[in-house]
């Protein structure tokens, strides 16, 4: 009896799976956060629209990388889709695996993604960036945006801060007058990804750049950089103690509980500063692009990208699935689940814009159209490991920032083998 | 024909008597053979393929084959800075964690080892952190940590003291570190002790008594050399658990400030997982993995020696 009742339900459960590999279920490798959030509820969308099984398999940020990577290098087709961090698609793409899109465009009748997309949104997803074949679709719109108490930076006499002088103006006062509990600025420390994401847009501000524009040589240790790098030792003196180990949650919640007047930070957070659950400043901090140093700020450009692993055995599932979720509707259902956009239209939106939670829209589409993406190298992580370092020991103060300067350009020359 | 020949004979010819024959002759291998393949396809089948794959350059390219390259990843080992940093680390983190634990795991064991027998709570309250998952520990330090919003800094505030960056000052970020693990293994060793005090024989303890030895006395000819091989089996344990130490430095301070806690864990995870170069993963693994065989072979035999 018992026999016959475990083979019954065994083939019952064969029946059932091989019915559910003949609708070409999709798998999709998403982070941890509103990104991956916002992505699983609309595979859950997708799910029930389409009949088909749609699963996002959720992992923490950096164990997306690794899955994929690890997914891409043994092809075992585990993921149809991957959501990712912009700055890894030279890795994933010059590895194979990614897969190149053009065909399934082709297939389809269009010629690419269309023109509603911000350009600084598209070019990120072409390998060579901007101008080789798409790799992927954008998602969510992520660049760095300047955040700030508008109330105490006019306190400290600062209207609305355009200049890293004006930022450093202010924080010095506020600090000085936050005896040791409140301070005027507060930054990414942490070594690694945390303190070179939140130095970029700085080094960029002075002119500075990790690599000539024909990226033939590494050029970390210029005079430009050496500006870039003494205002962001300044800003250092004016932020909390233990700034050296902040990422965005020691970031975000100094801000959120109003003990730092200003930081860089990601668009994301706006969604928590706006709720009173969470932040004692609603209504009350200030939107606006990264400040100008020596030439116009610009911002890190971190977009959430959808891209088909090479491996997959479901491709065009997975291309109808992100042709259907980067739609202008399916954008915009998006950005209300806290993600920002990729498309002008949603940025525009009149039903987005009047809403209170959405007035950083026309700041943050500035700041992507401004934006600058991290230098597009294979070998990026290790770029990014190697200057996070030297960065981290000169917030700390272990040596000097002019050594941190000389050992970074030394070790990405080592990396690169660029001179 | 005697009986028992006839016996013999009989069995060999029976259908099949040949092969009983061998299996029962070979019984022992035979009751051996799935460990031996289970171990073999868990544990040797693993360290062989690190072995090839610390002599291999692996692109992650899954196109492009594995080439052969030598010793190179162990010469690297020679002039890799972030290699060293990331030894010198864990070597300066395993002596100064597993010293601490052991003392002050030996002096609770010796303070409470009268009355502990009869507080049974007081021995399950001990042995909570380290029932603890690693993960949860950490997160739970990171929180006290926190130098604006944490428990400690607002105790110092209090106290009017001043405020410190624990985790991330260069200066105490290690001490952090080994103050978290300090309290959440210190039980282990305690434990071990108690086990190992609550088994020696009272006898030559009541003979130094009437010889009027003295406390300190007894415990240094007696106790010490009777707790010898629980002792050199608790330091093993531990040495082996702190060089493999990852989850507390990857949550509390991911290898910095200025690379003040990158240990050789971490640097594998980064080297393998980050920068795609799984070969030199493999060949560090296999320097930490010497490093354990040697020490363990030499605690072992200090081990023999005291018993």
């Amino acid at each position: 009896m018992v026999r016959k009742l475990f083979l019954t339900l065994a083939a019952a459960a064969s029946a059932i799976a091989i019915a559910g590999a003949a609708w070409g279920d999709i798998t999709i490798l998403v982070p941890s956060g509103s990104e991956g959030d916002g992505l699983r509820a609309a595979a859950a969308d997708y799910s029930k629209m389409k009949g088909a099984k749609v699963e996002a398999v959720q992992a923490p940020y950096a164990n997306v990388f690794e899955q994929g990577a690890n997914a891409g290098a043994t092809k075992s087709g585990v993921f149809d889709i991957i959501l990712m961090d912009d700055p890894w698609i030279p890795f994933f793409a010059e590895n194979g695996h990614l897969e190149d899109l053009t065909v399934f465009f082709k297939n389809a009748g269009m010629e690419g993604p269309d023109s509603d997309f911000l350009s600084k949104s598209l070019a990120v997803c072409r390998n060579p960036y901007n101008t080789g074949p798409y790799v992927c679709l954008p998602y969510v719109g992520n660049a760095q945006m300047f955040f700030y108490d508008a109330a105490k930076y006019k306190e400290a006499g600062v209207e609305a801060p355009k200049t890293w002088d004006d930022v450093l103006n202010a924080s010095r006062k506020l600090t000085e007058g936050g005896g040791g509990r409140y301070f005027g600025y507060v930054f990414r420390g942490g070594q690694g990804n945390p303190v070179v994401a939140d130095f970029m847009p700085i080094f960029w501000s002075y002119g500075a750049d990790l690599f000539n524009a024909d990226r033939t040589k590494v050029t970390i240790d210029t005079s430009e950089g050496a500006t870039a790098m003494k205002t962001f030792m300044a800003l250092r003196d004016v932020s909390p103690k233990g700034v050296e180990s902040y990422n965005a949650n020691e970031v975000g919640t100094a801000l959120a509980a109003g003990a730092a007047a200003s930081s860089i930070n990601w668009p994301n957070w706006v969604a928590t500063f706006e709720d009173p659950s969470q932040s004692k400043m609603v209504g009350k901090i200030s939107y606006s692009p990264i400040p100008a140093g020596t030439k116009p700020g610009s911002s890190e450009i971190g977009h959430w990208t959808m891209g088909i692993m090479a491996a997959s055995k479901n491709k065009q599932e997975a291309f109808d699935f992100m042709v259907w979720a980067t739609s202008p509707e399916q954008i915009k259902i998006s950005a209300t689940r806290g993600n920002p956009p990729v498309r002008a239209s949603v940025f525009t939106d009149p039903e987005l814009t009047s809403q209170e939670q959405f007035r950083h829209y026309p700041v943050l589409m500035e700041a992507i159209q401004a934006s600058t993406p991290r230098p597009r190298h294979p070998k990026w992580p290790e770029i990014e490991n190697a200057f996070g370092i030297e960065l981290s020991k000169a917030v700390a103060g272990t040596i000097t920032p002019e050594e941190a300067l000389k050992n970074a350009q030394a070790a990405v020359e080592q990396i690169t083998g660029l001179k | 024909m005697l009986k028992s020949e006839k016996e013999t004979l009989a069995a060999q010819l029976r259908p099949g008597g040949g092969l009983e024959r061998w299996a029962e002759r070979h019984l022992r291998f035979l009751m051996l053979a799935p460990t031996v393949l289970i171990l073999l396809g868990l544990t040797i089948f693993p360290s062989l393929y690190m072995f090839y794959a610390a002599v291999h350059k692996i692109s992650p390219n899954p196109d492009l084959p594995w080439e052969f390259v030598g010793a190179d990843n162990f010469a690297r080992l020679l002039s890799d800075a972030q290699f060293h940093v990331a030894l010198w680390n864990t070597t300066v983190f395993t002596v100064v964690a597993v010293t601490t634990e052991f003392l002050l795991g030996l002096g609770l064991a010796l303070l409470l080892d009268k009355f502990i027998r009869r507080l049974t709570f007081l021995k399950t309250v001990l042995m909570v952190p380290m029932m603890l998952p690693p993960v949860a520990v950490a997160i739970t330090w990171k929180l006290i940590y926190e130098p604006q919003f944490g428990v400690l800094n607002e105790i110092m505030y209090r106290l009017g003291l001043p405020l410190q960056a624990w985790a991330g000052d260069v200066n105490l970020a290690m001490f952090s570190i080994i103050v978290a693990d300090v309290w959440q293994w210190t039980p282990f060793i305690f434990l071990l002790m108690l086990a190992g005090l609550a088994s020696l024989p009272v006898e030559p303890y009541e003979a130094a008594a009437l010889d009027g030895a003295s406390s300190w006395r007894q415990f240094w000819d007696l106790t010490l050399p009777f707790l010898k091989p629980v002792i050199a089996i608790a330091l093993l344990l531990r040495v082996m658990d702190a060089l493999r130490l990852f989850d507390l430095v990857f949550i509390l301070t991911g290898g910095g400030p200025a690379d003040r806690t990158k240990v050789l864990s971490l640097y594998i995870y980064q080297v393998a997982y980050r920068f795609a170069d799984p070969g030199y993963a493999a060949a560090i693994s296999l320097f930490v993995l010497f490093v354990t065989i040697v020490l363990s072979t030499w605690f072992m035999k200090r081990m023999r020696l005291a018993e």
